[in-house]
């Protein structure tokens, strides 16, 4: 049955939490309210990326996009839109920085969207994830079929070798050259290798592997599909973290849904090919993120790494030849089979079609967060500028504050300032910049940031992840984390950026795994780019940006303040006394430096002022 | 495998494709230091301490020497200015968590550290991981874990309570490059285990041992409790040690058999009253003689439970012998041997020396002499069975000592002897399966020590033909008496084999078939196991050559079926009333 209209529901986590369900629940009765029950169909997609602006509500064939949309809304949005026609001006998107508010109404012609490039993406917002027949619809499944009925294994070895498809976990490994090690590997050894898909995405403030899975499990399954008949293997899993019940149960019904239509399990597509694929839960280690890691996690043993002169593509699960891709990578798979590897590298940097070390192919997922204004997942070419993906695709930063830095790459990667925003998004440039392509998180900071602080942030999740298994990462964490203590306490000594930068060095150097040689990033990046920021910790007492507790406080401006007696209410700690109509006094031994009596102070009379030395 | 070139500290060596730098720096004596590293285990890689700057063509890497596997071409430099100051990094860090452990003052000092930056922390762990591994790869009882992530990690049993799967084999503490773990010992067990015992579970048993070879002692090896360990296996260069093998036996078909399986010492333990056991400082006679030995524990020196010599040591003698609750006969040999401990033990470390006996025994040549020589040295001979040891003091002098407690016959007085050693001069038992031996080779046996045919005139033969017995499971005797008799049980095989035949007694005892009616009273009758029951025929049979027609089968046959040859009954009678013959006359 035909339906006039679809209405796309975003499913994705971040709209979920907005309670998506219960306004697809609202539009559905509307719907069947207004008897239209025959003509439009309702269906909840996958992550739309756009989350700073859910829920999200899409209605196709129109391609009109609707933000916000709550219970009350969305009977409102079926009446005007749906029975009369007429898109509901005020659920519309309207861009942040311009002064008159003229809303968009198109999807397409949304910045956020338009400047995107979606690959991994591409069935987002569109296909119901938990249907395997929305997936075939849009030529799923196809370069499954392509791969083992028309190429031999060492041809889609080659496709992908040429795509210059390369890993994006983080390493940037070209696929092409691990597959065929893995492959030649178990050849030669005749064991019987594995694929794994690291689903463990552990970085703070990233959510690209999850919104993936979420919006288009099949890709990910096929991806794999295609992996195991190009390797020669027989078994696959995906290590999924713990935090993420919605991916898995999506990946579970994906691979039941495989299974019944014959793409998994015995004799695939009736070609004698045999691969299944078991899904097994992370404990919540961030360090099992790490191949030895992950796969000592999956053996059952405890996740830590080992020393990784023997590559786990040699020696990994179970000392099998062990394949390991990010989400991503595999996701990226089943179009490069289809389209081509020319189309692929056509995307992204360099001439990789015959070295893929010398580019970056194809496009990357980024979750933006922090000082930016459209907050979500993009999916952009490589290549792109930082200016490109923060002011444009961003919209920039809230309030109209400064750009201050963007954190790349996890709590491994490092803060890139403003001097190097027109510096192409790529492994190596990124690399030589001293941060990191990662899996793909990216966090806009404003100038109200302290960088002193944000190094601290990190190394102190480090710290807290670190296994502890080898001494620098460990110790070196430990003594890090001190000395930046230290330092945003005001109590930094005149050496502490010599020690921070030796100790960097020395993780650099000496740490067992990835994880633990990239640790010292944090510091070294922000050091590299903002050592006046930590000078002025050190030497001044003062943080420049006005974060740092024990560098600040809070000061009532006397000729401002009218005795209003607004900031007593919102004061937790009861440090502002005053009687109303009258001056107000502010306790400095009872406050907490919060901040919540200047958000309520409407004459701007509470200051937040550098701390005074005599306290 | 393939052999590879490379350089390291700019010597160029050779070495097979693959193998740890650390190996082949070892190799060349280049000292690089190690931590979390022990030969028996493979590589962990966790301390960083033996990182080395690793050269290949432009790349320059810093890796792990302990794992980091050589390829053809690297350069290695072992002590770079790099190297040094990640290793310097390393020892501070390590030192902010164990700031007082001797392994790391000393590499602090290596290294040129005068005062740690991070501090100096007080715990004794340094994560090595060393204990954990070599409880889970080689002992395999996986006890010790790591617990906790991060800064808080740490070393332990589950849930940090005392585990039943410890076997308490010490292997934790051995490697500990720290001293972290020790093992809280049981003073009772370690004196019997350690000091006067075999010190580890594979050891040549004696110096004199023959075939010279070590053995394992399947009670007490690690593999055989755990099915782990098999350490000794991997540092075999030969690869000699084969945990498979088991007892097997094996049969042999012998025309004599010289018994001379010995005899077992005197258990001490029967004795209470001589605190056997209860003090570390009572040994028995064997146990003397295992410390006394320049291949012993203590490496032939005297010495106390607390390494030190001792100022005075008592001998008791007859210990288990002439005593009507134990042995009632003399054994022997304990005088002699006694009065040789008295003279080491003067000459080894000058203390005074008590002898507490009954009445000496040094009868033969010299043994008289040697006596006298030992009453001119100075040793101390109390004539009285001793009573007791007791480190119960009564005055000051008796403080910390073992105190005898003997009645001196010859002076009529009760005396108490305080004394830092006690030595049990432990008598001859027969071996305790000696009565079960004796039936398996149908010979008689006395006391629990073997009969010989004839005490006069067969001292080394049986009344089983071909066995003959040699030694002190004959009887208690010393070692020159044993060989003696050796020598003659073993020219009397000889004489045996160099003849070719035996000669078989002729008065023999026959089964007359017809007549036998298979009842079996002969079989288990005869003493020499000579009557064995045919199935087939239903009937007895007598082996000729066992049989020495002693007559008793013939005797107790019920139907008369069996008769013993040479003289029947008949002429037997005929010879009666021939003898008779003149008196009736």
């Amino acid at each position: 049955m035909a339906f006039r209209s679809h209405v796309l529901v975003c499913a994705g986590t971040g709209c979920v939490s907005g309670d998506s369900f219960a306004t697809a629940k609202a539009l559905e009765t509307e719907i069947q309210k207004q008897g239209l029950g025959g003509e439009v169909q309702v269906i909840r997609t996958g992550c739309q990326g756009f989350c700073a602006q859910g829920p999200i509500v899409i209605v196709q064939p129109d391609g009109i996009f609707y933000c916000g949309v709550n219970q009350k809304s969305a009977a409102f949005l079926v009446q005007e839109h749906l029975l009369k026609g007429r898109p509901v001006k005020n659920l519309l998107y309207s861009p942040p920085a311009e002064e008159k508010k003229s809303p968009i109404p198109a999807l397409k012609d949304i910045p956020f969207f338009a400047k995107q490039k979606l690959v991994v993406l591409r069935n987002r917002g569109i296909i119901d994830p938990e249907r395997i027949d929305d997936y075939i619809a849009v030529d799923g499944y196809s370069a499954l079929v392509k791969a083992v009925t028309e190429m031999s294994p060492e041809q889609v070895i080659g496709e992908i070798k040429r795509s210059g498809l390369r890993g994006r976990g983080g390493g940037g490994f070209p696929a092409g050259i691990k597959w065929e090690t893995c492959r030649h590997a178990a050849k030669a050894r005749d064991v019987e290798p594995v694929i794994v898909c690291n689903a463990d995405e552990g970085d703070p403030g990233a959510f690209m592997d999850r919104s993936i899975i979420e919006s288009d499990p099949h890709a990910v399954l096929e991806g794999m599909i295609i992996g195991a008949r190009a390797i020669g293997c027989h078994e696959g899993f995906i290590y999924i973290r713990h935090e993420y019940p919605l991916a898995r149960e999506r990946l579970v019904k994906a691979i039941e849904q495989a299974r019944d239509y014959g793409f998994l399990g015995k004799d695939i597509l009736h070609t004698g090919m045999d691969f299944d694929i078991e899904i097994v839960q992370g404990a919540g280690a961030f360090v099992c993120g790490e191949s030895t890691a992950l796969m000592a996690s999956l053996e059952g043993r405890v996740g830590e790494p080992r020393a990784k002169y023997i590559h786990t593509v040699e020696y990994g699960y179970q000392n099998r030849p062990t394949n390991l891709n990010n989400v991503e990578t595999w996701a990226n798979v089943p179009l490069i089979i289809n389209r081509g590897a020319e189309w692929f590298s056509s995307m992204g940097t360099g001439e990789v079609i015959e070295n893929p070390w010398n580019g970056s192919s194809g496009t990357k997922v980024f979750s933006m967060v922090g000082k930016v204004n459209n907050t979500g997942l993009i999916e952009v070419p490589m290549g792109m500028t930082l200016r490109e993906i923060v002011f444009d695709i961003g919209g920039g930063i809230p309030g109209g504050r400064k750009f201050k830095a963007v954190q790349t790459g996890g709590p491994s990667g490092g803060c890139l300032p403003a001097d190097l925003l027109d510096m192409p998004v790529d492994f190596d440039s990124l690399t030589s910049a001293g941060s990191m392509m990662g899996s793909g998180g990216m966090i806009v900071m404003d100038d109200q940031t302290c960088m002193v602080e944000v190094a601290r942030y990190f190394i102190s999740f480090l710290t807290e992840e670190s296994c502890g298994k080898c001494v620098p990462c460990r110790e070196g964490l430990r003594t890090s984390l001190e000395a930046l203590n230290r330092i945003t306490q005001g109590k930094g000594k005149a050496d502490d950026i010599d020690l921070l930068h030796e100790i960097g060095a020395v993780m650099q150097d000496c740490c067992l795994c990835a994880l633990g040689t990239s640790a010292s990033n944090p510091v070294l990046s922000t050091l590299q780019y903002f050592k006046a920021e930590f000078d002025s910790h050190i030497k001044d007492h003062v943080c420049p940006a006005g974060s740092c507790k024990d560098l600040i406080e809070y000061v009532i401006d006397p000729e401002k303040c009218d005795g209003c007696h607004a900031c007593v209410a919102g004061c937790s700690t009861k440090a502002i006394m005053g009687d109303v109509k009258k001056q107000h006094i502010l306790d400095k031994t009872l406050c907490i430096k919060c901040g919540a009596c200047v958000e309520m102070c409407k004459r701007e009379a509470i200051l937040k002022v550098p701390r005074s030395h005599a306290a | 495998m393939k052999t590879i070139k490379l350089k390291i500290d700019g010597i160029e060596t050779t070495a097979d494709d693959r193998t740890p730098v650390l190996a082949i720096a070892e190799k060349l004596g280049i000292k690089i230091p190690t931590l979390c590293h022990h030969p028996i285990l493979e590589p962990y890689g966790v301390c960083r301490i033996c990182t080395v700057e690793v050269r290949s063509g432009k790349r320059v890497r810093m890796v792990t020497a302990c794992n980091y596997p050589a390829t053809n071409g690297i350069e290695v430099l072992t002590n770079s200015e790099r190297v040094r100051r990640d290793r310097k990094l390393i020892i501070e860090w390590l030192m902010s968590r164990c700031g007082h452990v001797p392994i790391l003052e000393q590499l602090a000092k290596d290294y040129g550290i005068v005062e740690p930056r991070f501090g100096r922390g007080d715990d004794d762990c340094i994560l090595c991981g060393l204990c954990v591994r070599v409880c889970s790869d080689i002992v395999g009882a996986n006890v010790l874990g790591f617990f906790g992530r991060g800064t808080i990690r740490e070393v332990s049993t589950a849930y940090g309570e005392t585990s039943s799967r410890c076997i308490a084999c010490g292997a934790c503490a051995y490697v500990c490059p720290t001293g972290a773990i020790r093992i809280e010992n049981d003073s009772e067990l370690v004196r019997q285990a350690l000091p006067l015992g075999p010190l580890t579970p594979i050891a040549i048993p004696f110096m004199q041992a023959v075939p010279h070879k070590p053995v394992i002692d399947y009670d007490s090896c690690i593999h055989f409790k755990t099915g782990e360990c098999k350490v000794c296996e991997k540092v075999c260069e030969v690869k000699a040690i084969d945990h498979k093998q088991t007892d097997q036996i094996e049969e042999i078909e012998v025309g004599a058999v010289i018994l001379t399986t010995g005899f077992k010492a005197a258990d001490p333990h029967a004795i209470p009253e001589y605190g056997y056991g209860r003090f570390d400082n009572v040994l028995t006679g064997m146990e003397f003689e295992r410390m006394n030995s320049a291949s012993g524990p203590t490496g032939g020196k005297i010495l106390l439970a607390n390494n030190q010599e001792p100022k005075q040591v008592g001998i008791i003698h007859c210990v288990g012998s002439r005593d009507e609750r134990h042995n009632k006969y003399c054994s022997r040999v304990c005088c002699m041997y006694a009065l040789k401990f008295a003279h080491l033990i003067k000459e080894k470390t000058g203390a005074e020396v008590y002898n507490f006996y009954i009445d000496m025994r040094c009868f033969g040549k010299g043994y008289e002499e040697f006596y006298h020589r030992l009453l001119e040295e100075g040793v101390r001979f109390i004539r009285g069975r001793a009573a007791s040891v007791t480190d119960f003091p009564l005055n000051d002098k008796e403080i910390g000592k073992l105190v005898v407690r003997v009645e001196d016959t010859l002076i009529g007085q009760v005396r108490r002897i305080p004394l830092d050693m006690v030595v049990l001069a432990t008598g001859l038992s027969p071996a305790e399966d000696a009565a079960k031996l004796a039936r398996t080779f149908h010979i008689s046996c006395g006391d629990g020590f073997f009969m010989e045919r004839h005490p006069k005139l067969a001292p080394v033969s049986t009344a089983t033909d071909g066995i003959f017995i040699a030694g002190a499971c004959q009887g208690p005797k010393d070692i020159p008496d044993t060989v003696a008799q050796a020598s003659a049980a073993a020219s009397l095989v000889q004489s045996l084999m160099s003849k070719g035949e035996i000669e078989v007694e002729s008065a023999i005892s026959v089964v007359d078939a017809e007549k036998c009616a298979g009842c079996k009273i002969c079989n288990t009758l005869c003493s020499l196991s000579a009557i064995s029951f045919d199935e087939e025929k239903k009937i007895s049979v007598i082996n000729d050559v066992l049989c020495k027609g002693c007559g008793t089968c013939a005797a107790a046959c019920p139907s008369a079926a069996i008769t013993a040859r040479h003289f029947t009954d008949e002429q037997l009678f005929a010879e009666i009333e021939g003898a008779l013959y003149d008196v009736r006359a």
